[in-house]
């Protein structure tokens, strides 16, 4: 308390730190308590809907299915399709590792609106268990893009997911609003745009998306919701409706929530890479603009959906054209991560290798990303599995590695220890060939001639799906081992330091875990964050760090 | 520098690979092993654009994930190495960063030309086509031909190198139509019409699989085919489908078998009825889905005229059926004989008029 008292007026803004247990874990004001309950939560849907993903694997297995009725099967893709999306890799991402990591990493104490953003995470378990407890009363079965005219047909639980997604679009709103208020106005002094961390820039980059984006949905939603349970005619063509028009809304949404769900993910990809190649990050400011590019031109391609819909013809062209043109942006960063790879020296710790397999699963399904922006092989290929494979690749090969790295790449800073290494490269070894062996071979399924969304199959596809059903338990393997070693490690892991990979951005130069407000003194900040070779540190703090600096390749 | 003879090593590898993968794209026979056997026109451009595509995408990934694995094992921390090991200062190279801007720019304005080239072709209504239609119901395909009455409910037949406009609707909610060897899809919408143009070139049985979500039975909309055969054989089965709809008649039956007596309507009072009751929906055009009701011209004479809107061949007892009725359900709603204050009388007259309607 002295030092803030030397430092006048200081002390009366700090509020001091909730002794209870309900204010301090549960109805927490705390971003970094926030952060981790959201990456909890999400780790609990996640686990709910990989189940339900082994159940579409068990039932894929015989061409016949058998092991579920096909009502039940659609329930289940359509959960688990929208649990996915909804609730584990957006709240991860953004409400998670947003909140962890952003307001530290700009020298801040919290983000601007700590009320709101508790109230943001405690929408989010509730929607999600509205999700879930559709089940209970007909879950919707359209999949998670939920198309009327077959949406308004489903059961009752189809209202409950319209209400279940509408609430958990206002947490993300709220946490976009907050977000973005926190980086515009609270970066500490000498922490201009151009020395953020990227992991900042990518959260800067998806926090529009989420404020303005979600909008279109709560409108869609609110509109189905409506047209369900009062019959206001929206997307019924038989009352003047227009199917078309809900596609429309939903994909001007769930087109920037792709990148919703990539950018923050790209944010950890500059973090670690830089960090572990011991080099600095090779084009910084081409990789922070060309997340600015890819979350403005992700608000003008979301018709690349709809090209068998019957859109004016000429109207797909410019569609086609600028989600053509947003692959050059995002090769612009896949080119800058190897060339930060280029003679660095390399550690190749589990979160690295996470790092190395994102660029390996991302760029394939960016690629095949090109192959559907294309109208006429999309023609050839729409609503076939070739969707299913790209959407994984870019989510599961994309984000979710993503999230895997960043969570081993954060966890000493949340916990004050390591997850194991050895168990970290089970994970990745196993995950890796469970992934290739489970969606590698959906892309010829869907171009040979398999839809999506089938309970049943043409029998000469039998033995691919079975090949890829046993390569997905051997993935459920690896993401059962992950959370051993993460359950584990909370109270055994390896006591780290607080910067045990020697990173310089500001999160590693506080106490591990994290202290209550974050910083004694606000940082002024007069580097770049990935000069690893400067002898200046990144920034002036004032820590009181208790742990004697450890070699960065201790670990 | 062994590192950076090790690099360019293996970058004339990858390179090596590179071309063999592109040659390999483009010197395969066929597009088989990738995609199901090509059996018409456009899907040979498809096939084309596939090529290219993989070609250009085997390049790019084979210099990305060989970089990747060969400078995360030369470029490791090695045993020797301090802990504290930095590697070079590094932060930019403006013409190597141009060069990966600029270069995929190019590639995609390439690839937008070349995509756009053979979309128009998609988009160019053939000549002298044969035009058919399909409708999407749960959980099946039925067609329409010219001159055929009613719909087809089995098969669906093509004759070989014929130019084919097919016209997809559908009747609850939305399917989508696909043949993977035509290459082609387009969505059955409720009150939409969406077109296919293709040729098909090849003699075969085709699969057509419903590819959007469309319900309990969507898994098993994969059971009709679309047969590609000689043309001989197509007027075969052709006329067999003319003559199993044939009871379907469009002549004003003289005995009144429904619950409206047609007989001794007058088309002239009809013709009255017609422009007070009809026109603010219907127009005295060729049948169109997009504006409020479709054209009536030939409604009961035109033989690509579709079945009614309640899925009943149009003949003059079935007209009769919706002036009384109306109707409401996926295509809109009509009102009926009350809401439009229309007598039994004027039903004969309408259906009278309706009658002397022909296409020219």
């Amino acid at each position: 308390m002295s030092v803030i008292a030397e430092h006048g007026g200081l002390a009366e803004h700090i509020h001091p730190e909730p002794q209870g247990f309900i204010r301090k874990y549960i109805f927490s004001l705390d971003h970094k308590i926030i952060g981790i309950q959201y990456i909890i939560t999400a780790f609990v849907f996640f686990v709910l809907a990989g189940c339900l993903a082994e159940i579409i694997r068990i039932q894929l297995m015989h061409a016949n299915g058998g092991f579920i009725t096909p009502d039940t099967y659609d329930e289940v893709y359509s959960i688990h399709g929208s649990a996915m999306v909804w609730l584990v890799i957006i709240p991860m991402l953004t409400g998670g590792f947003g909140n962890l990591v952003m307001p530290v990493q700009i020298g801040a104490r919290d983000v601007a609106f700590p009320w709101l953003n508790m109230i943001s995470f405690w929408i989010f378990p509730v929607s999600g268990l509205m999700l879930f407890s559709s089940f209970l009363m007909g879950a919707p079965v359209a999949g998670w893009t939920e198309y009327p005219p077959m949406s308004l047909q489903g059961a009752a639980g189809t209202s409950m997911w319209c209400a279940a997604i509408f609430l958990v679009g206002v947490s993300s709103t709220l946490t976009g609003i907050n977000f973005l208020v926190t980086m515009l106005k609270m970066r500490a002094p000498g922490m201009t745009y151009t020395r953020m961390p990227l992991f900042c820039w990518g959260q800067f980059a998806t926090a529009p998306l989420l404020m303005i984006a979600t909008t279109a949905l709560a409108a869609a939603l609110a509109a189905l919701f409506m047209e369900r349970q009062f019959g206001v005619p929206f997307y019924d063509p038989t009352k003047g409706g227009s199917p078309v028009l809900w596609q429309h809304m939903f994909w001007f949404y769930s087109h920037p929530a792709v990148y919703i769900m990539i950018l923050p993910a790209f944010g950890i990809m500059s973090e670690v890479i830089s960090v572990f190649s011991r080099k600095p990050i090779f084009g910084y400011r081409l990789i922070a603009f060309s997340s600015a590019a890819i979350a403005l031109a992700g608000f003008m391609v979301w018709a690349h959906h709809m090209f068998t819909s019957g859109i004016a013809p000429y109207m797909q062209l410019p569609f086609m054209v600028i989600t053509f043109i947003i692959a050059v942006p995002t090769g612009v960063k896949i080119f800058s991560w190897i060339a930060t790879l280029w003679e660095g020296k390399i550690h190749l710790t589990s979160s690295m290798l996470f790092a190395l397999g994102f660029l390996v699963l991302f760029t394939f399904g960016g690629i095949s990303g090109v192959f559907l922006a294309a109208i006429p092989f999309d023609l050839h290929v729409h609503g076939t599995y070739f969707i299913p494979a790209h959407l994984h690749f870019v989510l599961v090969g994309g984000s979710l590695m993503g999230i895997f790295s960043g969570i081993y790449y954060w966890f000493p800073k949340m916990t004050g220890r390591y997850m194991s290494e050895f168990w970290g490269r089970v994970h990745f070894v196993l995950f890796m060939i469970g992934f290739l062996g489970t969606f590698l071979p959906m892309h010829w399924l869907g171009a040979e001639g398999m839809p999506r969304r089938v309970a049943t199959y043409d029998p000469q596809f039998q033995g691919v799906n079975q090949f890829e059903s046993i390569f997905s338990f051997i993935m459920t393997l690896a993401i059962l081992i992950f959370f051993i070693n993460a359950l584990y490690s909370i109270r055994n892991g390896k006591k780290a330091g607080h910067n045990p990979w020697g990173a310089r951005t500001l999160e590693w130069q506080i106490p591990s875990p994290m202290p209550y407000y974050n910083f004694k003194h606000i940082p002024s900040v007069f580097g770049l964050p990935y000069d690893f070779t400067e002898p200046l540190p990144y920034a002036h703090l004032e820590e009181e760090l208790t742990d004697s600096p450890v070699p960065v390749g201790s670990h | 520098m062994s590192k950076h003879r090790g690099f360019t090593i293996v970058t004339v590898v990858l390179a090596l690979l590179s071309i063999a993968e592109i040659l390999y794209f483009w010197l395969m026979p066929t597009v088989e092993p990738w995609l199901p056997p090509e059996g018409g026109h456009p899907g040979d451009q498809v096939d084309w654009l596939f090529r290219f595509m993989a070609s250009a995408a085997a390049l790019l990934y084979t210099f990305v994930v060989g970089y990747v694995i060969y400078f995360a094992i030369a470029f490791r921390r090695r045993r020797g190495d301090s802990p504290d090991a930095l590697g070079p200062n590094i932060h930019d190279n403006p013409k190597l960063e141009a060069a990966w801007t600029i270069v995929p720019t190019l590639f995609v304005v390439l690839l937008s030309v070349l995509s756009i080239k053979i979309w128009y072709v998609l988009q160019v209504q053939p000549a002298n086509g044969l035009v058919v239609e399909s409708i999407g119901r749960q959980w099946y395909f039925t067609f329409r031909y010219p001159d055929v009455n009613g719909e087809v409910t089995s098969e669906m037949h093509l004759p070989v190198n014929v130019p084919v406009t097919l016209n997809v609707t559908s009747a609850d909610v939305i399917h989508s139509f696909w043949v993977p060897d035509m290459r082609l899809k387009a969505d059955m919408i409720p009150g939409m019409i969406n077109t296919i143009r293709f040729t098909p070139t090849r003699i075969g049985r085709y699969k057509i699989i419903c590819t959007e979500f469309c319900g309990t039975g969507h898994s098993t909309m994969d059971k009709q085919v679309m047969v590609v055969e000689p043309v001989a054989q197509y007027e075969v089965w052709y006329r067999g489908w003319q003559v199993h709809n044939a009871q379907v008649s469009n002549a004003i039956p003289t005995v009144s078998s429904g619950a409206i007596s047609l007989t001794g309507g007058s088309a002239s009072a009809g013709q009255a009825l017609f422009a007070q009751k009809c026109t603010a929906c219907h127009a005295l055009g060729p049948f169109s889905q997009r504006i409020v009701g479709p054209g009536l011209l030939g409604v009961l004479h035109d033989p690509t005229h579709p079945n009614l809107v309640d899925g009943d061949p149009a003949t003059p007892p079935n007209v009769a059926k919706i002036l009384q009725n109306g109707y409401t359900g996926s295509f809109g709603h009509m009102p009926d004989e009350a809401e439009n204050g229309l007598s039994s009388k004027d039903i004969a007259n309408l259906v009278a008029y309706l009658n002397t309607l022909k296409v020219k």
